[in-house]
């Protein structure tokens, strides 16, 4: 279980987190949303301690992050992670080379699943390949853990049909998945629990079958409550 | 241990091409350097020979014959040294910042490496080591390649044959690049070494902070000489020299290993607790 | 095989609906092996967790059965297949009692109305078939 506990950030004067605390269990699919670009990223990036908090604790499976943390836990960024005079091949290298944790053959089966090939070079796809080149280097690695920042943004209906299918299919297997995005609508029957951020501050956090089941509301009906009250 | 094994070789692999780069251009300007050079004096000789080929002992005697430490001192051979060291010392920066700016965002790979962030660190800085030592060793292989070039082509009673360490003595600037004894070797290239970490440390005080960074990187590198240099200037401004040159070495040492480890215990500090992507 | 799901009912409900419609049909037979929780979720595009809890239900109301560590199958029990149909018919009739209530129309009319349609439909699908 990953667990925010209230996070506070500052960038400069401007307050980007303001006490934010929040769950995400393992073998479930966590959704970061909010309709104002700021804040989601900048959690990923506290949790993985690539940005300093100013406070609060953030645990992964009750420990705090350490170096061996990254082979447990994976960011995928929202941006090309790997040079751009790699090959697909290199950046597959370059991980193995690094990772205990990195399976070759999930690797290869991944490469078949998004029809990508090794031999391209990274600066020469598209941002659909891209995007799936990222997905690519962070699955195959044995995480618990896996944060992946608008893997939907800005590519084609095809590609995010594909990425979609990655979280039914097996290699998504029993981890804990956070995925930030501001539209719901590629995700909506994919996700186990719904986290409203806005301004700062997590305005609602709920599951979305109890929601459906206990409210009969969708995902949407309860954005729209939230966001407009 | 292991990993930053592999992280110096793949930073080695990211300036190959710039690597390969500058030792050619070295190589070429130094030889053409030295041809022309060789054969322009020639051309002297035969010119002040002209009408009275008899003379040739006259005129030896008038010209003073050709020795190497000349062919050094012309642009190109200076040339493309002075290029590897501004080369090497932007280098010094643009191993961080191509991290962080321009298309890709490496640095994220690089901060969720399952190993001490210390070790990117320490990576970074081999390889500025391993750059340097590289293009001092080709520079000292080419000199006798190159003396061999102007033997061929000026004959010996044109020439004064000399040994690389009398070139070298005769330019000062060189001798702190190719040093005499290992004990100064020791020291060139330790300080060096403790600079190029200092203006690390700055680079990450600036990543880490940003605009504020930039002040405490100053601050920092300030403070950090000033320990470093601490021995001479106390030597010098409080105790009327009164030190021997043995003791202040040894003080420098010191001063040295002190500031070195500051310094990666700060960027070890900075790299797990402020930096931002 | 893609289900449109709507977003109001949860989506496990709207599977085991699903599942219930075709045993109805016979798309699914008695003693049928079905996919697995991971091949359902894949297939229907819905979170693996979601599968696995219609599965859990549906195992409880006795529509799957599984022995040991074999694929879940559809159960053979009479009993229970047929109060599936029976339940699929009355939620079908109940929608179409309240849509037509609303309007005001008279039993006699309905009923009639529904014969004859009923007919049309039914000789549409048969002339299909032989062209087929």
């Amino acid at each position: 279980m990953i667990e925010i506990k209230d996070v506070k950030k500052n960038f400069g004067r401007k307050k980007v987190l303001k006490g934010v605390s929040f769950t995400a269990e393992k073998g479930e699919i966590t959704c970061l949303i909010g309709i104002n670009g700021v804040g989601k990223t900048t959690i990923l990036n506290a949790i993985t301690a690539l940005t300093p908090i100013q406070s609060g604790e953030i645990l992964i499976d009750g420990e705090k992050l350490h170096k061996g943390s990254y082979e447990k836990i994976m960011f995928i960024p929202d941006a090309i992670t790997m040079l751009p005079s790699m090959r697909i091949a290199d950046a597959m290298e370059f991980m193995n080379d690094f990772y205990d944790c990195w399976n070759e053959a999930r690797a290869k089966e991944l490469l078949q699943f998004f029809k990508l090939k090794e031999s391209d070079r990274i600066s020469d796809l598209s941002k659909g390949n891209t995007a799936k080149v990222n997905l690519l280097l962070g699955l195959a690695l044995d995480v618990d853990y896996l944060l992946m920042d608008e893997p939907f943004s800005g590519i084609d209906i095809f590609s995010r049909e594909q990425i979609a299918d990655v979280f039914t299919s097996h290699l998504i297997e029993e981890r804990g998945v956070i995925i930030t995005t501001h539209e719901i609508n590629d995700i909506e029957h994919l996700i186990d629990k719904v986290v409203l951020i806005d301004e700062g501050v997590v305005l609602k956090e709920f599951r979305t079958e109890e929601i459906r089941e206990n409210e009969g509301k969708s995902v949407v009906d309860v954005m729209r409550e939230v966001y407009q009250k | 241990m292991n990993r930053y094994i592999k992280l110096v070789n793949f930073e080695m692999n990211r300036i190959a091409k710039l690597y390969v780069v500058l030792l050619a251009v070295t190589f070429v300007s130094q030889v053409v350097g030295v041809i022309y050079f060789s054969k322009h004096f020639l051309k002297q000789v035969n010119e002040a020979m002209t009408g009275n080929p008899q003379n040739r002992q006259e005129v030896i005697e008038s010209m003073s014959p050709l020795s190497f430490d000349q062919v050094t001192e012309t642009l190109l051979f200076v040339g493309p040294i002075l290029i590897s060291i501004t080369a090497v010392a932007f280098y010094i920066f643009i191993i961080w910042y191509r991290d962080w700016l321009g298309k890709n965002t490496f640095v994220y790979r690089l901060l969720m490496l399952p190993t001490a962030r210390i070790n990117v660190f320490f990576a970074k800085l081999t390889t500025i080591l391993l750059m340097t030592f590289g293009l001092v060793a080709f520079q000292l292989m080419l000199l006798p390649f190159e003396m061999k070039i102007m033997q061929w082509i000026v004959p010996k009673d044109l020439r004064i044959d000399a040994s690389i360490n009398a070139v070298l003595d005769r330019f000062v600037e060189l001798r702190i690049i190719f040093p005499e004894s290992f004990i100064e070797f020791i020291l060139h290239y330790g300080l060096g070494t403790i600079i190029v970490a200092i203006v690390f440390t700055f680079i990450l005080f600036e990543r880490s902070f940003r605009w504020k960074g930039i002040i405490f990187g100053f601050v920092y590198g300030f403070i950090a000489f000033m320990l470093l240099f601490s021995p001479v200037l106390l030597n010098e401004l409080v105790l009327n020299s009164y030190l021997y040159p043995s003791e202040i070495v040894l003080l420098e040492v010191v001063a040295g290993i002190i500031v070195m480890a500051c310094t990666v215990w700060m960027s070890h500090y900075l790299l797990t607790k402020k930096i931002r992507v | 095989m893609k289900l449109n799901f709507n977003n109001r009912d949860p989506v496990y409900v709207q599977v085991i609906r699903h599942f219930k419609e075709q045993i109805a049909t016979g798309l699914l037979e008695p003693g049928q092996e079905i996919p697995s929780r991971r091949e359902l979720a894949n297939q229907l595009k819905i979170n693996p967790n979601t599968a696995q809890r219609a599965y859990k239900e549906m195992e409880e109301q006795g529509l799957i059965y599984t022995e040991r560590n074999l694929p879940s199958r559809i159960t053979k029990d009479e009993k229970v297949l047929s109060i599936v149909r029976e339940e699929l018919i009355l939620q079908a009739v109940n929608s179409f009692v309240s849509s037509v209530q609303s309007i005001n129309v008279p039993l006699e009319e309905v009923i009639e109305l529904v014969r004859a349609n009923y007919e049309q439909a039914s000789e549409e699908v048969r002339g299909q078939d032989d062209r087929n």
